[in-house]
């Protein structure tokens, strides 16, 4: 099953949300995290979400990227309803197609930066997944740390291979959650700058979760959430 | 195709990580020890099989204790033999031997070769040899120093030896070599006059020919039969043979079965271990488009490559011990063993993908339902269970495997029931050694106190480790006691002047020489003894079989003709424990031995009734018997008293002490009385303690095995909470702790542990031992000062090896790079 192309979509969407909301019940009874959340991203676009810790932005991102399901409401990735696929479909969905970067860079530490690239590749299916890999390495400016563990790198260098490893498989999407946040303020704005290079040159849809409002003012549109609902104005 | 690609590429870039190493290695030290046995069982399972009919010689073998005149009509081809034990001389050397005289028909199935020299090939041929001479196994002319063609005297006649036995149908004693073979002709016999009114002969009836033949034949003769006698056909005649060393096979099977189950619990703690450090990797994975069951391909490609490799290792590994293992079971049999088979290779990889599987599915399954929103919320937690879980289910499928290994429920259901109840105890003997430990602690400073902390607070790991350690020692230390204590401890025990020769086969007429003769050399003897064959038939009138207590149907006592003598004296070494010893008195009265009594429920003024060649005689139970068998004197069942014996026809026996230093006396005696058996009970210990040995020293081989496994336990544990000790590391580092203490307390720890499982190892093989000894043997108790050091000290080093091995490389770590693979 092949979803249809992203740019050719009805409404021209990427991804979308309607009525989305997200409650768990806990000890103390209901929680609601996200209520009354619609948006659309078109192709291209680049949209930040903000607000303050607990406000619901990472959970927010993974029911966009179908890591979850939402109480109510409906998700539409790469033209399909997320609600009606799976966890196995939403996964095939996602495979090659939307990347993501992480706070945590959560890279493998038994593979070097090259074979950490090479992994969505592989998963992916790329026929040239080696040589591509090599290539994407050298434009993150790590070409030659190649064959170093990530325990081996800085935490910069760590974020940038995540970051070739986000785009390594020219994605329609790339999820990012707060990918500065284990970095300093110098390291994380070059890893910003880099973000949005590669996001440029690709034409990539970019969804970034920041709590950092100078950083979000970089992204076309922003959103600011406050208490899992979409306020009427972002703060300036 | 992808996935098989990744799946390696995956696995050979984290060959490297403690985990795997340590799934292969417990797989290899489970496999490899059950493969060891496997193979050996195997040989010798198909050796059986393919020997089949030639193994009895016939199709169908009749043997008793007496001639049988007649028999059903038949049209069977057929052969009659006896054997019977005499001795062998030739010069000054004899040699008891087993001889086999035989008609032209011998063997009736099957081939005997006979060769002109020993060791060389053989021709096949027929058993019985020519007018004036006989054939012997090879084993025997150097015994005796002599050489094909020489003369040698058995009973009151000579022979020449025409040619020695290369092989003949199948033969359980030559297995261990207890009695050499001599084939004789039957109609020579007499001539010999070896046998005795109170000889102990077997006939032996060989039968042949097409299976409905064999079949009628065999249903008109089995009524016919008594206790004493038997009909065996070629499927049983196997079993036979196979019973003794099944039984030994099975145990040590068992034993390496303990192995394999130490290897599942080394596992089951890796691959949840595994599983716990592998969340990221399979949360990353999913979101990068992985689905569960490309996750399930991924991982079982993982694991089954290295199910596979430890499993062919380990297979590979017992295909080199087993030889050894040969060697020490089977030395004389070796040659003779087939080629290693198939099956056990087969045994082999479904035990080592059971144990594996069965160990870590329940992680892997927890590894596959990681849910992908894991790599957004770090806190998000795995699913509950545990690594008992893990462990138990594997631990059930391992009983279903060691059921289908030993091929007996009830026999695994005591040995598993055994193994629980002493690991319950070792955990609750690990506890109480950790609580000394705490003491300790409190009292000892720097490093060692720091080391001491560490076993106390990881005191989950630390018991599994000590108990798991603990019982590998206890099991290797107990055989050795078993060793030293009963095996060869039971030949220190015997009295200094107990006889070392039985002379037994005495004919009436020679029984005031032979008396001469022993007194003449001032040997020490025992009365002789006159000794009737009979068989127990009736108590109280009623058949015996019917009054027998529950269980106790076919007991053995019941199976042979017992000796019964009869004297006035009681002998030493016997005491009465009921009744009164009839002493001079003359009449119908026998004192039976306590033991037998109980068995078979006599009680005293019992009236039993034997069968005496063609005779009944009844005589009463006027008292019972305590007999110290360890006495080394002839000991009898039943004794009766002066009177009903006396006219029946009787061969005497003695116990007699020759010194080492009494030179020719022995080859003096065999030339002077040519038809007594001398059987040399010094001899006979020492090749049945060397039999003995030899099982042990098989266990002992496989025993190597339980300390590896025991072994991968400890690293299993360690491995697991090494990222937690390592972060303990950096931060005493940081603290400004030099590598020294650091390397100091670790060793500590690790040493602790070692002596710790030493010494509870200790008091289990001593106290498992005094029960032994007590309740077994009679044997008082006595403590083994070496095995206190001994033990401890292996201990230390084992695990102190392992643990350092383990863990050493976060002493080496830099500071800086450690606190780096915090983050
Ligand atoms: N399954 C759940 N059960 C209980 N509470 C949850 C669950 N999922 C999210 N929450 C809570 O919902 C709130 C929003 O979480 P979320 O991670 O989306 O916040 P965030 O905006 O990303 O915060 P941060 O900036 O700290 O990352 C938090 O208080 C979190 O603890
Ligand atoms: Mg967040």
């Amino acid at each position: 099953m092949t979803p249809p192309d992203s740019r050719r979509f009805p409404d021209g969407a990427v991804v979308s949300a309607r009525g989305l909301a997200q409650r768990v019940t806990t000890a103390d009874g209901e929680l609601t995290i996200l209520a009354d959340i619609d948006l659309t991203v078109a192709p291209g676009e680049t949209l930040a979400i903000t607000g303050a810790s607990g406000s619901g932005k990472s959970t927010l991102l993974g029911l966009l990227a179908g890591l979850d399901r939402p109480s109510a409401g409906e998700v539409m990735l790469l033209g399909a309803a997320l609600s009606e696929l799976d966890e196995d479909a939403r996964a095939r969905l996602r495979a090659g197609r939307v990347g993501f970067v992480f706070q945590s860079f959560q890279l493998l530490p038994a593979l070097s930066a090259l074979e950490n690239i090479l992994l969505p590749l592989e998963l992916a299916g790329h026929r040239d997944a080696r040589a591509r890999a090599a290539d994407w390495l050298a434009r993150v400016g790590l070409a030659e740390r190649a064959s170093h563990t990530p325990r081996q790198l800085s935490g910069g260098e760590q974020q940038r291979v995540a970051l070739a490893r986000a785009f390594a498989t020219d994605p329609q999407i790339v999820f990012a959650d707060e990918p500065t946040g284990n970095l300093d303020a110098d390291t994380g704005a070059r890893i910003i700058d880099l973000l949005f290079e590669l996001n440029a040159r690709a034409g990539t849809t970019l969804v970034l979760v920041t709590h950092d409002a100078a950083l979000a003012t970089r992204c076309a549109r922003r959103m600011h959430l406050v208490a899992g609902r979409v306020a009427a104005r972002a703060p300036a | 195709m992808k996935l098989l690609r990744l799946g390696l590429w995956l696995l050979r870039r984290e060959r490297a990580s403690g985990e795997w190493r340590v799934l292969l290695l417990a797989l290899v030290i489970g496999v490899g020890s059950v493969s060891t046995t496997g193979f050996l069982g195997d040989r010798f399972k198909r050796a059986m099989r393919d020997e089949g009919a030639r193994f009895l010689g016939a199709d169908l073998l009749v043997t008793s204790p007496r001639p049988v005149d007649s028999w059903p009509a038949h049209r069977l081809t057929h052969s009659a033999a006896l054997e019977f034990a005499s001795m062998v001389s030739h010069g000054d050397a004899f040699q008891l031997a087993t001889v086999r005289a035989v008609d032209a028909a011998y063997p009736v199935a099957g081939t005997v070769k006979i060769a002109a020299q020993p060791f060389a090939p053989g021709i096949p041929g027929r058993a019985l040899p020519p007018p004036g001479a006989i054939y012997a196994d090879q084993e025997l002319l150097p015994l005796l120093g002599a050489q094909v063609g020489d003369r040698v005297q058995l009973g009151a006649t000579t022979f020449r030896i025409a040619g020695v036995v290369t092989q003949e149908p199948g033969q359980p004693g030559a297995m261990f070599g207890l009695a050499p073979r001599v084939f004789l002709r039957a109609d020579a016999v007499a001539a010999t006059q070896v046998l005795q009114p109170g000889s102990r002969v077997t006939y032996l009836y060989q039968f042949g020919g097409a299976p409905d033949a064999l079949a009628a034949f065999s249903e008109a003769m089995k009524p016919r039969l008594d206790r004493t006698q038997r009909l065996i056909g070629a499927h049983e005649g196997v079993e036979t043979l196979r019973g003794a060393f099944a039984d030994t096979d099975r145990y040590i099977q068992l034993a390496a079965l303990v192995s394999l189950l130490l290897a599942v619990v080394a596992i089951a703690i890796t691959a949840h271990h595994y599983a716990l450090r592998h969340y990221d990797q399979a949360a990353l994975l999913r979101c990068m488009g992985a689905t569960r069951r490309d996750l399930r391909t991924l991982y079982l490609i993982q694991f089954g490559s290295i199910g596979l490799a430890g499993s062919l290792a380990g297979i590979a590994l017992g295909a080199l011990l087993q030889t050894a293992l040969a060697h020490l079971l089977l030395p004389t049999a070796v040659a003779r063993l087939p080629a290693l088979g198939p099956a056990p290779v087969v045994a082999g990889v479904a035990s080592g993908f059971v144990a594996l599987a069965g160990a870590s599915m329940p992680a892997l399954l927890r590894l596959l339902h990681v849910p992908p929103l894991r790599v957004l919320r770090r806190d998000l937690p795995p699913l509950s269970g545990s690594a008992w879980v893990s462990a138990g289910g594997s631990l059930v499928l391992l009983l279903g495997l060691t059921a289908w290994y030993a091929g007996e429920l009830k026999l695994v259901g005591i040995f598993v029931g055994a193994l629980a109840g002493l690991a319950l105890l070792l955990a609750l003997l690990a506890q109480l050694a950790l609580g000394l430990g705490r003491v300790v602690q409190r009292m000892s400073y720097g490093p060692l106190r720091f080391g001491l902390a560490q076993l106390l607070r990881h005191r989950f790991d630390s018991t599994l480790q000590l108990a798991a350690f603990t019982l590998a020692l206890f099991l290797v230390a107990l055989l050795a006691l078993v060793r030293s204590d009963l095996v060869d401890g039971w030949r220190q025990q015997v009295p200094a002047d107990a006889p070392n020769h039985f002379l037994i086969n005495i004919a009436p007429h020679q029984e005031q020489d032979v008396a001469a003769f022993l007194a003449r050399h001032h040997l020490a003897t025992s009365e002789l003894y006159p000794m009737v064959r009979g068989r127990l038939t009736t108590k109280n009138g009623q058949p015996i079989e019917a009054t027998l207590p529950p269980g106790q149907a076919d007991a053995s006592t019941l199976r042979r003709e017992l000796n019964l003598s009869h004297t006035v004296t009681l002998p030493a070494n016997n005491r009465i424990i009921s009744g009164r010893w009839f002493g001079n008195r003359h009449g119908a009265e026998i004192s039976v031995e306590a033991g037998m009594a109980e068995r078979l429920g006599l009680a005293l003024d019992d009236e039993l009734g034997f069968a005496i060649g063609d005779q009944t005689i009844s005589a009463t139970i006027t008292s019972l018997r305590s007999v110290r068998w360890d006495s080394m004197q002839p000991n009898f069942f039943v004794i009766f008293a002066a009177g009903p014996l006396d006219a029946l026809p009787a061969s005497y026996l003695a116990g007699v002490r020759i010194p080492d230093d009494a030179g020719s006396v022995l080859p003096e005696f065999v030339r002077s009385f040519p038809g007594v058996t001398v059987l040399a009970l010094d001899k006979l210990i020492t090749q049945i303690t060397g039999i003995f040995n030899q099982i042990i020293a098989a266990v002992q081989l496989l025993l190597g095995f339980l300390l590896a496994a025991g072994m991968a336990v400890v690293v299993a544990t360690l491995l697991a909470g090494l990222d937690a000790r390592r972060q303990e590391a950096v931060l005493l580092r940081t603290l400004g702790a030099q590598r020294a203490y650091l390397a100091r307390a670790l060793l500590s720890e690790f040493v602790t542990l070692g002596l710790l499982a030493g010494l509870l190892a200790c008091v289990s093989a001593e106290v498992a031992m005094a029960l032994i000894a007590a309740r077994l043997f009679d044997l008082p108790m006595t403590l083994h000062p070496w095995l206190w050091f001994a033990l401890p000290a292996a201990g230390a080093a084992l695990v102190g090896a392992s643990g350092w091995l383990t863990t050493r490389h976060i002493v080496r770590v830099p500071p800086m790079q450690s606190i780096r693979a915090l983050g």
